[in-house]
C-alpha cells in the first residue's frame, strides 16, 4: 500500500491557502485587493503574507503610484510548485471519497 | 483518512482553492465608462467640427483631452486591480489602436491631407472594428463581436455612402457601439461587483 503524503504546513493554513490560490490566477496583486477578496484584517493578512514570503512562495514589490505607497505580491515558481503538490497530496488523501 | 471530520476539512480546503482561483481570474475591471466617455467625445468633436466652421482644432483638441482624461481616471483603477494576462492583452490592443489613430490623424490633419470625410470614417471604423473584434474574441463576448461587425459594416458603407447618409450612419454606430455598449458593460460590471468578497 502506498504511503499517504503529508500536507505542506505552510500552505495548509486557510488564509495562506486562499492567498496562494488567488495569486495563481493573476500576474500580481495589490495588498488591498487581497484584503478585499479574503475579508481578513490588515495585521493577519500582513503576517500570513510574510510567512509565504519567508517560504519563498511569494515575492513582494513596493512602489509609489500617484504618490501613494503600494505593495504588490506575485507568486513565485516555488509557490506554484508547492501549491500544485499540495493539491495532488490533497486529492491522494481524499482518494475515492471525492467522487 | 482517520475520520469524517478530517475528510470534510480536506474537502473544504479543496473547495477553497477552487473558489479562490475562480475569484482571482474573475474580471472585475471597470471599462464600460471608457466606451461611454469616448462615444461622447466623438459627438463633441463632430458637433464642433460641423457647427464650429470646420475648425482644424476640433478633433485634435477633443481627442487629446479625452485621452488625458482616460489615462488619469484609469490610473486610479489600475493601481488597485490585479494584473492578469487577459487584462494586459486587452489593454495592449486598445492602447496600440489609440496610438495608431493619434499618430495617423494628427499627421494627416497637420499636413492638410485629412480632407476626405469618407476615408476618415472608413479608417476609424476599420480600426475600431479590429480592436472590438480582438477584445471580443479574447473575452468570448458576443456583444463586443457584434459591435465589431457594426464598425466593419460602416467601413464598407463609408466608401459608397452619399452626403448626409454617412454622417447619420457614423452617429448611429457611435451611439450603439460606444454609448449603449458602454452602459451595458457598466451594468454587467456592477452586477459582478455586487457578488462581493469570498471570505477565507
Amino acid at each position: 500500500m502506498p504511503e499517504l503524503p503529508e500536507l505542506n504546513p505552510v500552505i495548509h493554513g486557510k488564509l495562506r491557502l486562499a492567498l496562494l490560490s488567488l495569486l495563481i490566477g493573476v500576474e500580481e496583486a495589490e495588498f488591498t485587493w487581497l484584503r478585499s477578496k479574503t475579508g481578513s484584517t490588515d495585521g493577519n493578512l500582513g503576517a500570513q503574507l510574510t510567512k509565504l514570503e519567508e517560504a519563498g512562495y511569494v515575492a513582494v514589490k513596493k512602489k509609489f503610484v500617484q504618490r501613494k505607497p503600494q505593495t504588490l505580491y506575485r507568486m513565485t515558481e516555488a509557490g506554484r510548485q508547492a501549491l500544485t503538490e499540495y493539491v495532488q497530496a490533497l486529492k491522494q488523501l481524499l482518494g475515492g471519497s471525492m467522487d | 483518512m482517520t475520520g469524517n471530520a478530517e475528510e470534510l476539512e480536506l474537502k473544504d480546503r479543496l473547495s477553497l482553492i477552487e473558489t479562490m482561483i475562480a475569484e482571482g481570474r474573475r474580471t472585475t475591471a471597470s471599462w464600460g465608462w471608457v466606451f461611454v466617455l469616448w462615444g461622447l467625445a466623438y459627438y463633441i468633436a463632430i458637433a464642433w467640427d460641423n457647427w464650429g466652421g470646420h475648425s482644424p482644432w476640433a478633433w485634435p483638441v477633443t481627442m487629446t483631452a479625452t485621452f488625458a482624461l482616460t489615462a488619469a481616471l484609469s490610473m486610479r483603477q489600475v493601481a488597485i486591480r490585479p494584473r492578469t494576462t487577459i487584462s494586459r492583452a486587452i489593454a495592449s490592443v486598445w492602447i496600440a489602436m489609440g496610438i495608431s489613430m493619434f499618430v495617423l490623424f494628427m499627421s494627416l490633419g497637420i499636413s492638410g491631407r485629412l480632407a476626405d470625410e469618407h476615408g476618415f470614417v472608413a479608417v476609424v471604423a476599420a480600426m475600431l472594428g479590429t480592436a472590438n473584434a480582438t477584445s471580443g474574441m479574447i473575452l468570448k463576448w458576443k456583444m463586443q463581436l457584434a459591435c465589431a461587425l457594426v464598425w466593419w459594416t460602416l467601413t464598407g458603407y463609408a466608401c459608397f455612402a452619399q452626403g448626409k447618409q454617412l454622417t447619420f450612419a457614423y452617429l448611429a454606430a457611435i451611439f450603439f457601439c460606444q454609448i449603449v455598449f458602454g452602459i451595458y458593460g457598466m451594468i454587467m460590471e456592477a452586477r459582478m461587483r455586487t457578488q462581493g468578497a469570498v471570505h477565507a
